[in-house]
């Protein structure tokens, strides 16, 4: 009995080892690497771009791998949206040399990671891609007539008048893949499942695949031979590795950075206000808003939705809001309360002070209360009754778990309420917000759909868009709020198509479309979000800072890296 | 023998078609749409081009289709042994991503199921003689038992990672490890592995000894080990005839909480981000993941029954009443 029972127990502590060993031998998995781990000295931690798995490298989907654009892949021009203006790139220049052409120069000089120098027929190449329909600039292909080569320039011909500001941003987003791995794009599907195992690019890192975990990290490392560098446009960047990791949770960010596991995290983390000002971390600016802004967050109203359809109705609600407060506490004081236009201030020079003054909104519960009596709104308890005597009892939606937003919808509800107007709180996961805001199943929404761009067309777009689709899925990205005006819309259109020398046009065209806005508040627009970013300096030096030479994007998200955050990446210095 | 193993395959059978269906069921009735959310992703400038993608990918994940064709496809796809495609991580195959995750998860369940068993029942045997013990032990057992599995991991993750910082926070290992295959990684693997483990160990290790402790006084108690006693056999031989017995109650409970403890290995994945199937699922259904949803469940159902079907077999193997039983039903 004994014997047994003591085989018993050796059999199970074997096998109990053997599991864990094998186990963990498994894991360990890919070998190959001759050192046992990268040196931080010389590898930069960045996080707060990638949210689960990193979903790969297909520059073409929207989630690819942080870095993939920017630090691997580059563009025709760059967009510095601090000091707005243009950069040129991979394209030494790239003008309209007609009404309907367009002439991009090719840089000398400029080789992919394989070795092979960047040509025209690449850039030919890549401008092809465009033709199908899973492209997300399909609609600027259907209007080309050709694109042609010579030397070392590329001449694109439009059939009809342009979409002037659309090319130019895309020129900045339309990353250049090399043509010997695009060449299996030969289909709208091949498109969405281009992913290669290693991305060749021009930039000036290429992927490390013994590195690359989808689960937790993507490692770039320098290839030592960028063509930035060499022609000086660019100091060489510093960390030999870039690795950036998975989010995971905004607590473990913060503790990442605070334990200098993380150079870099751009997640939106409270209290970062507080950090600052006792050294421990570091952000753009010293004070507040701490963080450049990134987009406009606004208060959607479903405009199909009575009152919601009445525009006295909305500007009641806006001057019952206090977009100050909800600045300085729900997003703790790291960001700028928007103006009533919902300009960036990036695209400042377009806000017209007149027109501001005259229809802007301001917080006046008292004023918002007479107005909506005016306009024959009836109170009854305390609440304001829709005009056929029926209640309001307006739903509000935030996506679950966005705690500033949580904290900003629970202020919303009070200060309505304040002003007579009964709001409730939806509580539903970020796709069922996405869900209820694409089929119009709501009636208040927060939103920041639209990023920074070198244009405040990107911004009238998202809002204005006719038509509004009323089959299948409803609206997918653009006009969530279901508003209906031909003129705005007209005046939308008429900018993308205004020629970018044409400044007063594009001024005048502006001024109209804040003043509809304005007017008729088809989204209230509340704060500027932020360009979250906190970094430190126990292993990397010399981050971007206002009032300084290095005025960067300080983020790795997708578009953000072809802005100025390679400059971001090429200043830092080692502290060691 | 036979018709025992036949019935018992057919009830498992039964189990994975409901199981299946319910899994293939409750990702599709969750409000939202996943292509929705993967296109806000994707800022095209014109809607018609955003509507192009759209209906481009609802083709590519047959979402476009009724429901009862869906569930149809489903089950074609599962008898080719084809999991699908990954929504958010697109084209990922669902079956990459849980060869991915799947050790991760084993490392955790594996020796937490089997060293929680085994100390767990050994201390509950000792406990149930010894006084000091039992006070000690008994106690702190029913404490650990009916922690949720969260809880504790959330509690050791911030006492022992984030405020000592003996362990680290998250990850499976280092964010500057090298992956390779020496002794190096392998430390940095099992740095990152106590921390989860020891919650799921934990948890499950109170139970046990309750169990235990508690069955060993019953089986103590009972007439053949005070006719054993009165026999005047050594009370060493006793104690070994009641762990005998008491241990089946325990095996037939291993299978019960097999659930439990896989649920709340999935629980603490997601606190110490610890990249395993719980972490997968996680993300999966935070992105309403579909594919993935499926894929992970299935796996852990085939996973819960295989594990149910391999306890028949050992517990006619420990009780041999159950033995004799079915073969004299035969005769």
């Amino acid at each position: 009995m004994r014997i047994r029972l003591r085989a018993s127990a050796a059999a199970s502590a074997l096998a109990v080892g053997s599991l864990v060993a094998i186990l963990v031998l498994s894991l360990a998995g890919s070998a190959g690497a001759s050192s046992k781990s990268y040196p931080r000295s010389q590898t930069l931690i960045t996080s707060g771009t990638q949210w689960g798995n990193i979903a790969g490298f297909n520059p073409f989907a929207g989630s690819y791998a942080a870095g993939m654009i920017g630090l691997n892949l580059e563009t025709l021009l760059r967009y510095d949206p601090i000091k707005d203006k243009y950069i040129n790139w991979l394209a030494k220049s790239a003008k309209w040399t007609g009404n309907k052409q367009f002439t991009i120069v090719v840089r000398p000089g400029v080789k992919w990671s394989n070795g092979k120098p960047f040509t025209t027929a690449d850039v030919r190449f890549n401008l092809k891609l465009l033709r199908f329909g899973t492209s997300a600039w399909h609609n600027l292909y259907l209007n080309f007539k050709s694109i042609a080569t010579k030397g070392n320039t590329v001449v694109i011909r439009f059939k009809g008048t342009p979409n002037y500001v659309q090319w130019q941003n895309a020129l900045w987003n339309i990353p250049m893949i090399s043509p010997l791995q695009g060449k299996v794009i030969t289909s709208a599907q091949a498109l969405t499942t281009y992913n290669p195992t290693n991305p060749i690019g021009t930039g000036p890192y290429k992927l490390d695949p013994t590195g690359f975990d989808p689960t937790t990290r993507v490692v770039w490392v320098n290839t030592g031979k960028w063509w930035a560098a060499k022609q000086g446009l660019e100091p060489m960047p510093k960390p030999k590795y870039i690795i950036d990791l998975v989010n995971t949770s905004n607590t473990n960010s913060l503790n990442a950075v605070l334990q200098g596991v993380e150079d870099l995290n751009n997640n939106f983390l409270p209290g970062v206000d507080k950090l600052v000002q006792q050294h421990k971390v570091l952000t753009y600016y010293k004070k507040a808003p701490y963080m450049l802004s990134a987009n406009t967050a606004w208060l959607e109203p479903n405009t199909a939705h009575k009152p919601l359809n009445d525009p006295v109705f909305r500007r009641a609600l806006a001057m019952a809001l206090q977009p100050g407060l909800y600045a300085k506490q729900a997003e703790g004081n790291l960001v700028l309360p928007a103006k009533s236009t919902g300009l960036l201030p990036t695209w400042a020079k377009y806000n017209n002070k007149a027109a501001i003054t005259k229809y802007g909104f301001k917080h006046n519960e008292a004023a918002a209360k007479k107005l909506l009596q005016k306009h024959g709104y009836t109170m009854s308890g305390g609440h304001f009754l829709n005009k056929n005597g029926s209640a309001i009892n307006l739903s509000i939606m935030v996506p679950q778990g966005w705690s500033d937003w949580e904290t900003a919808r629970d202020m919303i509800i009070a200060h309505a309420a304040a002003a007579g107007i009964k709001l409730h709180a939806v509580v539903g996961s970020q796709n069922a917000w996405i869900s209820a805001r694409g089929t119009g199943n709501f009636d208040l929404a927060l939103d920041n759909h639209w990023q920074i761009s070198d244009n405040p067309w990107t911004y009238w777009n998202g809002i204005f868009h006719l038509p509004i689709l009323t089959t299948g899925t409803g609206q997918v990205n653009f006009n969530f709020e279901r508003y209906t005006n031909q003129k705005a819309w007209s005046l939308v259109k008429k900018l993308d198509k205004t020629p970018l020398t044409q400044t007063g046009t594009i001024k005048r065209i502006n001024t109209q479309l804040q003043t509809i806005l304005m007017k008729q508040l088809p989204v209230i627009p509340l704060w500027y979000n932020g360009q979250w970013a906190q970094f430190t300096s126990q292993h990397w030096t010399n981050w971007p800072a206002a009032k300084t030479s290095r005025q960067y994007t300080p983020v790795m998200w997708g578009g953000y890296l072809q802005m100025t955050g390679i400059d971001m990446i090429a200043h830092l210095k080692p502290v060691k | 023998m036979l018709r025992y193993f036949a019935r018992k395959l057919f009830v498992y059978g039964l189990t994975f078609i409901v199981a299946v269906t319910v899994d293939w069921a409750i990702p599709h009735l969750m409000p939202g749409n996943p292509v929705l959310a993967l296109m806000s992703r994707i800022q095209a400038q014109d809607p018609q081009v955003s509507q192009t993608m759209y209906h481009h990918y609802m083709r590519a994940f047959n979402l476009d289709l009724p429901l009862w064709k869906q569930y149809g496809y489903f089950w074609v796809s599962l008898a080719h042994g084809d999991l699908g495609t990954s929504i958010v991580q697109f084209p990922t195959p669902v079956s990459s991503i849980i060869l991915h995750a799947a050790p991760y998860t084993l490392a955790l369940l594996l020796p937490a199921i089997l060293l929680s068993w085994y100390a767990g029942n050994k201390v509950g045997a000792l406990a149930a003689r010894r006084k000091v013990l039992d006070n000690s032990a008994l106690p702190l057992s029913y404490a650990l038992t009916a922690t949720p599995y969260m809880w504790l991991a959330i509690l050791l993750s911030w006492t022992l990672a984030v405020t000592w910082r003996v362990f680290p926070v998250g990850f499976a290992y280092d964010p500057t490890a090298i992956r390779t295959l020496s002794w190096t990684f392998v430390g940095n693997l099992a740095y990152h592995w106590f921390l989860p483990f020891l919650s799921l160990f934990l948890v499950a290790f109170g139970g046990w000894a309750i169990g235990m402790r508690n069955m060993i006084i019953y089986e103590l108690e009972s007439d053949y080990a005070h006719y054993l006693g009165a026999l005047g056999a050594p009370q060493r031989l006793v104690r070994k005839y009641a762990f005998r017995n008491a241990v089946l109650p325990q095996v037939t409970g291993l299978a019960l909480a097999l659930g439990a403890i896989l649920s709340g290995a999935l629980v603490t994945e997601i606190v110490f981000s610890y990249p395993g199937l719980g972490f997968q699922i996680y993300n999966a259904i935070t992105n309403q993941d579909y594919f993935v949803i499926q894929g992970i469940f299935l796996f852990i159902i085939i996973g819960v029954l295989v594990a149910n079907f391999i306890i028949d077999i050992v517990y006619l193997i420990v009780d041999p009443r159950t033995r004799i039983g079915m073969e004299g039903g035969r005769s």
